[in-house]
């Protein structure tokens, strides 16, 4: 049994240490992800304190065959979507344009591509990224966060979002790519 | 091998790709400069992209969570320590209190008994007071009640139906237009 697991279960015996070891290993990991999906510092830190709240009361519902991260990131994401429902903002409601954007095929190469890269220092690059990261649809920026800051793998995502591998890729490879071109367009 | 898509060429950077396919695209990289240029150009975008800064947290956030989900619960064994530690020092205090003045205890005990007797019924005097006003009150309001509905009923026997339609219509519309009249100074107030 993982460590994540031994640590669920010592929470559910009544130790609270092992949750306190939970919090530690996963405020954040969280906090990038909500920080980066609500912009606002304090709004950030609120959610990622009532997400532990959640998950605290959802631990005994906890299925071990399912990997711990993964089961707290789709918490997460269920918050998010849940506070935006409450705020009637359908950015992340719209998996069914999605769908049909999955469906076009990637284009080639454009035979003259502007260099964005070489302009800036890394550091004004990732301000940059940064910057943009908050023009792209929810629904991507989501997923782009969990590939590049929280590392996961494409399995792990697809595991959080109920979708097929082949699909997140998809995704995050068009979030990247819509990236490039506001940063491309910025300059 | 014709030129790269952009799914390729992510796919290539990610390692998604398996090593027959890896070679075929390493093959046409060799060639092709517009696509090593685009590969270039994306792969050291997501190493910026890579190394991001961390959403800042406070140093005491693990503790503010923990302390919402395990809120401080006092004891029953919490409360009796409090309730000892409380007495205890009162006993403390005053006996040192007697020992450092020399006053004897008997009477400073029978003082306090005294104050807090006449305390309690000074307070008891005040309620028996109060409660009588209030029965009276009552007593009177219900009186009032039983004159009303006498004369009302009286008065319904002498004046006929059509009548005593007209005037309660009557008195409805008056109540109605001294509401508007009231509602509506107040509105000009505001607004003045």
């Amino acid at each position: 049994m993982d460590e994540d697991k031994k640590l669920v279960e010592r929470t559910i015996k009544g130790e609270k240490e092992a949750f306190e070891m939970i919090i530690r290993k996963y405020q954040q990991p969280i906090a990038n992800y909500i920080g980066r999906m609500v912009g606002e510092r304090e709004l950030a830190l609120d959610f990622t304190q009532e997400i532990f709240i959640k998950t605290y009361s959802a631990l005994p519902s906890y299925q071990p065959e399912y990997k711990f991260s993964t089961w707290l990131f789709k918490i997460a994401s269920n918050f998010i979507i849940d506070h935006w429902r409450k705020k009637k903002i359908g950015t992340l409601s719209i998996d069914q344009q999605r769908a049909t954007e999955d469906q076009k095929p990637f284009p080639q190469i454009p035979d003259s591509e502007p260099s964005i890269v070489k302009k800036y220092e890394i550091s004004e690059l990732r301000e940059r990224i940064e910057k943009v990261l908050e023009k792209i649809p929810a629904s991507l920026r989501e997923l782009f966060i969990w590939r590049h800051i929280n590392e996961f793998s494409y399995k792990e995502i697809a595991e959080i979002k109920g979708l097929p591998v082949g699909t997140i890729k998809n995704r995050v490879f068009q979030a990247k790519e819509l990236i490039r071109k506001n940063l491309e367009e910025k300059t | 091998m014709k030129c790269l898509g952009i799914d390729q060429v992510y796919s290539y950077l990610e390692k998604e790709l398996s090593s027959e396919e890896n070679k075929k695209i390493e093959e046409h990289l060799a060639t092709c400069l517009k696509c090593k240029k685009a590969l270039e150009e994306r792969s050291l975008l997501f190493q910026a992209a890579d190394s991001l800064p961390l959403w800042q947290i406070p140093p005491d956030f693990t503790q503010q969570v923990m302390a919402r989900v395990y809120p401080d619960k006092v004891t029953l064994r919490q409360w009796l320590t409090a309730v000892a530690v409380g007495t205890s020092s009162i006993v403390a205090t005053l006996l040192a209190f007697f020992i450092f003045t020399g006053q004897n205890l008997t009477t400073f005990l029978s003082g306090i008994t005294h104050t807090l007797w006449n305390l309690v019924r000074n307070i008891a005097i005040i309620f028996i007071k109060l409660f009588k006003i209030a029965s009276l009150l009552i007593t009177v309001a219900r009186q009032l009640v039983e004159h009303l509905f006498e004369n009302f009923a009286r008065l319904t026997t002498l004046i006929s139906p059509e009548v005593q339609i007209s005037i309660i219509t009557f008195s409805i519309l008056l109540f109605t237009f001294l509401i508007l009249g009231i509602r509506r100074k107040i509105l000009i107030g505001e607004k003045s």
